[in-house]
C-alpha cells in the first residue's frame, strides 16, 4: 500500500512517526517534524500522491503548533504532521510551491495567528478587515506589527494598457452569497484574478472558544445553511469519538435518513440556482418546489425548515414522528418521476450542453494539489467518498453508490450531482425499511471530554467536511477548526479560471457549488 | 379598492358632498366648452373649403393617436401577460392581488415608475445618457405607422415599406450602445458592445429571410405582401420562417439571446444606471419591439389580417399575440447562449442557410 | 440608529394615489447575505409566491428597485457596501431587516467579538424588522404587507384584533 512506501521515506528524512488509535483520534499516523524539514516532507507526500486536507494552527501560549493533515485517494489513512514554533518569532517555510492549496490555508493562518511563511508570494489580507489590528485567534492580545501590516496590505490591483480590473462584487445576482472576485480582464477574457473573502466572516472558530460544547452546537447549522446537517453530524460525531460514546443503532439510522434528505435538498437548490445563473428561470421554481417537499418532511421531524438543531451528542433530540417513514416513501416515488422531468428539460437541451460541456475542466493533478473533494472530484474521475472510505455512523450498515464521471467539466459535475440524488434515493429506500427499534439517545453522557485532540471527516453535500477539536478538559473547546469543502474547491478556481470568458467563469463558479459562509467561517 | 377611494374622497372633500358636486359641475362645464370650440373650429375649416386636405390631416392625426394607443396599450397588456405566463409556466400564479386577476398591475407599475427619483450619476456623459431612452423608443413609433392592421387601417402605405422598417429597426442598436457608453460603467459598456455585435450579426439573416417573401409576392409594400398571400407563406417558406423567428428574437434581445441585459452576468447590462421613467422607457421599448417583430412575422408569413368571419384587425391581433406567446415561451424555457456561440450560430449557420434558401427559391420561381 | 430624512415636497392627495401605486408594485432588491437569503429565495419560489403582490421583478441593479431586503449578518467588511447600495437606490426607498442578524447581530454576538455589526440599523435606516432565525417565508410576506400598510395606511388582509 501507499502508506508503507511513504513511511520508509519519512524514516529516511528523519521524523518521528507514531501510529495512533484511529477510533479515538481520527487519524492513523502522527508525524512530529522540525520546521526546517517541512518542504522535504511535503515533497515526499507529493511524490506518493497525497493531498492536503487542511492546515491548522493551535495557540499553546508560548508555542504555536502547526498541523498538516494529508490523505490519499486510494489509501485513505490520514497522516497528521505537527511542528512547533516559538510564539515570539513564528516563522515557517511555506509549501505553497508543492501544494498551492496549502498556500491558501497558510495565508489564512498568517492573518489569524501571525505566523510568517517564508517564501510565500502573497500573504495579504484574505478574510479580515484592515481595521482589526490584532491577531484574532491568539489567546492573548497580540497586536499586528508595523512590518506585518505592510505585508498584509501588500497586494494592490493595478491595470495596464490593454486590460482592466472588473469587480465581480459582493452583491451579485449569481446567488452564491457574498463573494468578491477582482478579475483582470482583456476584453471578455480573464487574465488574472484576486479573490477577496471574509464578507461573511462570523468568527465561528473564536466563538467556539467562548461557548461550551452544547452551547456552540446551533452554530454548526449556520455554517453551511443549505445542508446544515452535515456540519452538525460532523461536530456531534467528533465529540462522540473523543469521549468514546456508543450511539444506539436506531439513532444512527435516523441520522442517516435525515442527512440523505438534506443532501438531496442541497443538490436541488444547487440545480435551481445554477440554471438561474445560466439564464433558464423555470427549473429554479421546479427545484424549489421539490425542495419544499423535503423541508416539509424535515419540519415534521425536527421543527425547523432551514437551520436544524436536531442531532444531539449521543443520538437525536426526539424520536421519529408519526407518518415520517410513509412521507419519505411517498417523496422517494415522486422524486424518481421528477428526475425524469429534469432530464427532459435540462440534460438534453442543446444550449445547456453548449454552455457546460468542456467548460471549467478540473484535471486530477489540479484537484489533488488544491485538495478538491466532493462531487467536483468525483466528476474528474476519482472515486473518493468519505462515506465509503471511512464509514461512520449509519454508513457502516448501508453503503451508498458512488457517482463517477471522467471528463471533469461542468456538465460532468451536473451529471454527478443528479446521480448522487438517485443514489441517495435508493439509499433512503433501503434505510427506511431497515430502521431498527430501540432507544434514540444515549442516557448518560460524560460531563467533559478528555484532554487531547480529535479529527473527524464526513461527506457533506459539497465535499469533505472536517472538524478538528482540541480539548483541555474543560467544558469549552480549546481550539476548534473546521475543514470547509467550499474553501478548497474555490481555490482551485483561481488556477482553472485563467484564460476563460467571463460567461464561462460564471458557469464554472456555479458548478463548483460554493457556499460562502462555510468558506469564511 | 373601494376602501381606498373612499379614503381619498374623504380626505380631499372632507365629506362635503356640496363641494364635490360643485367640482363635478365645473369639470363638466369645462369639457363641454372645449367640445363646443372644437366643433366650431371644424365647421370653420369645412366652410373654408380645405375639405380634402383637412380630411387627410384629420386621418393622420387620428392615425398617430391610434398608434400611440396601440403602443401604450400593448405595453401595459404585455407586462401583465408576461408575468402571468411566466407564473403559470413556473407552477405559480403571477400577480393576483392588484385588481381582478392582477390586471391593474401594469398601471401600478407605470405610476410607480413615474413617481421615482431620476437618479443621474455625476460622472455620466450627459447628452448620450439622457437621449438614449428617447432614441430607443422613437423608431418603434415610425415602424408602427406602416404596419397593416386591417385593409383599411394602415396609417401610411409606403411602397417601400420593408426598407423603411429595416432601416428604422437598426436604430435601436445605436440607442442601446449610447446607453451603454453614456453610463460610465464597465458592465453597461460590456452590455452595449454585446448588443451592437449581436444586432449587426442577426440583421443579415433577417434580411435574407425576407427576400424570398418579397420575391414570391412581387412587392416591397407590406399591404402588397399580405394581399399576395393566397396561402400563408409559412407553408411555402418554412425555412425562412424559422430563420426570421430566430433572428427576430435576437434583434429584440430576448432570451435565449438576452446577453446585453444578462442578469446573472452583467447585473442588468446596459440599463444599470437608469431609474424611474427612463428605465420605464427601456422597458416599454422592449415590449413594443416584441410586438413589432411579431406583427412583422404575421405580416410576412402568416397572412396578416386575412381570415374568415372575423374582421381583419381581430385576426391580425390574434395571430400577433400568438407569436408573442411563443416568443415568451422561449424565454422561460431556454438558458442563455454564450456570446461567441451566438455569433458563430449567426455567421456560420444562419447566413449560409438563408442564402441557400434564397437560391432554391429563386431557382424554383424561375422554373 | 440611523434616521431617514423625510420628503421635502408634499403633494397632498396625489401622494396618496402615488403611494397606492407604489405599494402595489414594490420591487425588492435581493441583498441576500447568509442563511436568511435562502428563505427569501424560497419566498420568491413557487410555493410562497411573492409575485402575487406585485413584488415579482427582482431587479439586481439598485437603481431600479424600491426596497432592500437585508437578509443576513452584517460584518465590518460588508457594511460600506450596504451603505453604498442604499445610497444608490432611487427614492422613495425602504428597507426590511430580515432575520435576527440584521436586527441586532443575531446569534453571533459574544463577548470579544470583533467583526459583526450589531444590527443593520446602525448603517442604514430600517422600516420593517422581521425576527426569526431564519424567519419563515410567511414572515416575509407579512413584512411586505406591513410595508404596504405603512405606505397606504390600510392593512390588506387584516388579522384578528390584538388584545395587548
Amino acid at each position: 500500500m501507499v502508506a508503507e512506501g511513504l513511511l520508509r521515506d519519512l524514516d529516511a528524512i528523519g521524523c518521528v512517526v507514531e501510529e495512533v488509535p484511529y477510533e479515538r483520534k481520527g487519524y492513523w499516523f502522527d508525524v512530529k517534524a522540525q520546521k526546517e524539514k517541512l518542504p522535504e516532507l511535503a515533497g515526499a507526500f507529493d511524490q506518493h500522491g497525497y493531498f492536503v486536507e487542511e492546515v491548522v494552527c493551535v495557540d499553546w501560549r508560548e508555542e504555536l503548533e502547526l498541523l498538516y493533515h494529508f490523505n490519499h485517494w486510494d489509501d485513505p489513512r490520514r497522516f497528521s504532521v505537527r511542528t512547533r514554533v516559538k510564539a515570539t518569532d513564528p516563522e515557517v517555510p511555506s509549501i505553497w510551491n508543492i501544494y498551492p492549496g496549502a498556500g491558501w490555508h497558510e495565508r489564512e493562518i498568517h492573518e489569524f495567528f501571525g505566523v510568517k511563511f517564508k517564501g510565500h508570494p502573497n500573504l495579504s489580507y484574505l478574510f479580515l478587515h484592515p481595521d482589526i489590528d490584532f491577531y484574532p485567534l491568539r489567546k492573548d492580545f497580540v497586536p499586528v506589527t508595523e512590518e506585518d501590516k505592510r505585508v498584509l496590505l501588500g497586494r494592490f490591483p493595478e491595470g495596464d494598457e490593454e486590460s482592466f480590473w472588473l469587480n465581480m462584487g459582493p452583491q451579485h445576482p449569481s446567488t452564491h452569497g457574498v463573494l468578491r472576485l477582482l478579475l483582470k480582464m482583456k476584453g471578455e477574457f480573464i487574465e488574472d484574478m484576486e479573490p477577496v473573502l471574509g464578507y461573511m466572516h462570523r468568527m465561528q472558530e473564536k466563538m467556539a472558544e467562548e461557548r461550551s460544547y452544547s452551547q456552540y452546537y446551533p452554530n454548526t447549522a449556520r455554517m453551511d445553511y443549505v445542508a446544515p446537517l452535515a456540519f452538525s453530524l460532523c461536530y456531534v460525531l467528533a465529540l462522540e469519538r473523543c469521549c468514546g460514546i456508543e450511539v444506539p443503532e436506531r439513532a444512527q439510522f435516523i441520522r442517516l435518513i435525515a442527512m440523505e434528505l438534506n443532501r438531496i435538498a442541497s443538490h436541488l437548490l444547487w440545480l435551481g440556482t445554477y440554471l438561474l445563473d445560466l439564464g433558464a428561470a423555470t427549473p429554479y421554481f421546479f427545484a424549489f418546489d421539490d425542495r419544499e417537499q423535503i423541508l416539509d418532511i424535515l419540519e415534521g421531524l425536527t421543527g425547523s425548515r432551514l437551520t436544524y438543531c436536531y442531532y444531539r451528542i449521543g443520538g437525536v433530540y426526539e424520536d421519529l414522528n408519526e407518518g415520517f417513514l410513509e412521507a419519505v416513501d411517498r417523496f422517494i416515488q415522486r422524486m424518481k418521476r421528477r428526475l425524469k422531468d429534469y432530464d427532459e428539460l435540462v440534460t438534453g437541451n442543446a444550449i445547456f450542453l453548449g454552455r457546460t460541456k468542456g467548460i471549467g475542466v478540473i484535471p486530477k493533478e489540479v484537484a489533488r494539489r488544491y485538495g478538491v473533494t466532493g462531487p467536483n472530484l468525483r466528476a474528474s474521475g476519482v472515486a473518493f467518498d468519505i462515506r465509503v472510505c471511512e464509514p461512520y455512523d449509519g454508513y457502516r450498515f448501508l453503503k451508498p453508490k458512488v457517482a463517477l464521471r471522467e471528463e471533469g467539466d461542468s456538465f460532468a459535475r451536473y451529471l454527478v450531482r443528479l446521480d448522487e440524488i438517485r443514489a441517495s434515493l435508493s439509499l433512503l429506500e433501503e434505510a427506511i425499511s431497515k430502521v431498527p427499534e430501540g432507544p434514540y439517545r444515549v442516557e448518560k453522557l460524560p460531563k467533559r471530554p478528555p484532554v487531547g485532540d480529535v479529527f473527524f471527516a464526513t461527506e457533506g453535500a459539497r465535499g469533505e467536511v472536517g472538524v478538528y477539536i482540541v480539548s483541555d478538559g474543560s467544558d469549552k473547546p480549546y481550539r476548534l477548526k473546521w475543514r470547509s469543502p467550499s474553501f478548497s474547491n474555490f481555490v482551485s478556481f483561481t488556477e482553472i479560471g485563467k484564460g476563460m470568458l467571463i460567461a464561462d467563469a460564471v458557469a464554472t463558479l456555479g458548478s463548483l457549488d460554493l457556499v460562502v459562509p462555510e468558506m469564511d467561517r | 379598492m373601494r376602501l381606498w377611494l373612499k379614503r381619498l374622497y374623504r380626505l380631499y372633500f372632507q365629506s362635503d358632498p356640496f363641494k364635490a358636486g360643485l367640482c363635478l359641475l365645473a369639470a363638466l362645464t369645462g369639457v363641454s366648452i372645449l367640445l363646443g370650440l372644437a366643433w366650431l373650429l371644424g365647421k370653420a375649416l369645412w366652410d373654408l373649403g380645405i375639405s380634402a386636405w383637412g380630411v387627410d390631416f384629420l386621418r393622420l392625426v387620428l392615425g398617430a393617436l391610434w398608434v400611440l394607443l396601440v403602443l401604450f396599450g400593448n405595453a401595459l397588456l404585455l407586462v401583465w401577460v408576461e408575468r402571468k405566463v411566466a407564473g403559470h409556466m413556473q407552477w405559480r400564479i403571477g400577480p393576483k392581488e392588484v385588481g381582478p386577476f392582477g390586471l391593474l398591475q401594469s398601471i401600478a407599475d407605470a405610476v410607480k415608475l413615474m413617481g421615482k427619483e431620476l437618479v443621474s450619476p455625476r460622472y455620466v456623459d450627459k447628452p448620450l445618457y439622457l437621449l438614449a431612452p428617447f432614441l430607443i423608443f422613437m423608431p418603434c413609433v415610425v415602424v408602427l405607422l406602416v404596419i397593416p392592421f386591417d385593409p383599411h387601417l394602415q396609417i401610411r402605405d409606403i411602397n417601400v415599406g420593408i426598407v423603411l422598417i429595416l432601416a428604422f429597426s437598426s436604430l435601436t442598436s445605436i440607442a442601446v450602445f449610447m446607453a451603454g457608453w453614456g453610463s460610465v460603467n464597465k458592465y453597461s459598456l460590456l452590455g452595449g458592445m454585446r448588443s451592437i455585435s449581436q444586432q449587426i450579426a442577426y440583421e443579415i439573416p433577417m434580411v435574407l429571410s425576407i427576400v424570398p417573401v418579397v420575391m414570391l409576392s412581387g412587392s416591397l409594400s407590406l399591404k402588397g405582401i399580405v394581399e399576395a398571400q393566397k396561402v400563408p407563406y409559412l407553408l411555402l417558406q418554412p425555412v425562412a420562417f424559422f430563420i426570421y423567428l430566430i433572428s427576430a428574437v435576437a434583434e429584440v434581445n430576448r432570451t435565449p439571446f438576452d446577453l446585453p441585459e444578462a442578469e446573472s452576468e452583467l447585473v442588468a447590462g446596459y440599463h444599470i444606471e437608469y431609474s424611474g421613467m427612463r428605465f420605464a422607457m427601456f422597458f416599454l421599448a422592449e415590449y413594443t419591439n416584441l410586438f413589432i417583430v411579431s406583427a412583422l412575422l404575421t405580416t410576412f408569413f402568416l397572412a396578416g389580417y386575412k381570415g374568415p368571419w372575423l374582421p381583419g384587425w381581430a385576426w391580425f391581433f390574434i395571430k400577433t399575440y400568438l407569436v408573442v406567446f411563443v416568443i415568451m415561451w422561449f424565454r422561460w424555457t431556454f438558458p442563455r447562449v454564450r456570446f461567441d456561440q451566438l455569433l458563430n450560430f449567426s455567421w456560420k449557420f444562419l447566413i449560409p442557410l438563408a442564402m441557400l434558401n434564397l437560391v432554391v427559391t429563386g431557382g424554383v420561381l424561375k422554373l | 440608529m440611523v434616521e431617514a430624512v423625510g420628503p421635502r415636497v408634499k403633494l397632498g392627495v396625489l401622494e396618496e394615489f402615488l403611494n397606492l401605486a407604489r405599494a402595489n408594485s414594490l420591487w425588492p432588491m435581493t441583498f441576500g447575505l447568509a442563511c436568511c437569503a435562502i428563505e427569501m429565495m424560497a419566498t420568491v419560489a413557487a410555493r410562497f409566491d411573492l409575485a402575487r403582490f406585485g413584488a415579482e421583478v427582482m431587479r439586481p441593479s439598485p437603481r431600479q428597485c424600491d426596497f432592500m431586503i437585508v437578509s443576513g449578518t452584517i460584518t465590518k467588511k460588508i457594511a460600506p457596501v450596504v451603505r453604498t447600495l442604499y445610497e444608490q437606490m432611487a427614492s422613495p426607498k425602504w428597507v426590511v431587516a430580515y432575520g435576527n442578524c440584521a436586527i441586532s447581530g443575531g446569534p453571533f454576538v459574544f463577548e470579544g467579538q470583533y467583526n459583526v455589526i450589531e444590527g443593520v440599523d446602525k448603517v442604514i435606516p430600517v422600516d420593517v424588522y422581521v425576527p426569526g432565525c431564519p424567519p419563515r417565508p410567511e414572515a416575509l410576506l407579512e413584512a411586505l404587507l406591513k410595508l404596504q400598510e405603512k405606505l397606504t395606511g390600510v392593512r390588506r388582509f387584516p388579522g384578528p384584533e390584538r388584545r395587548w
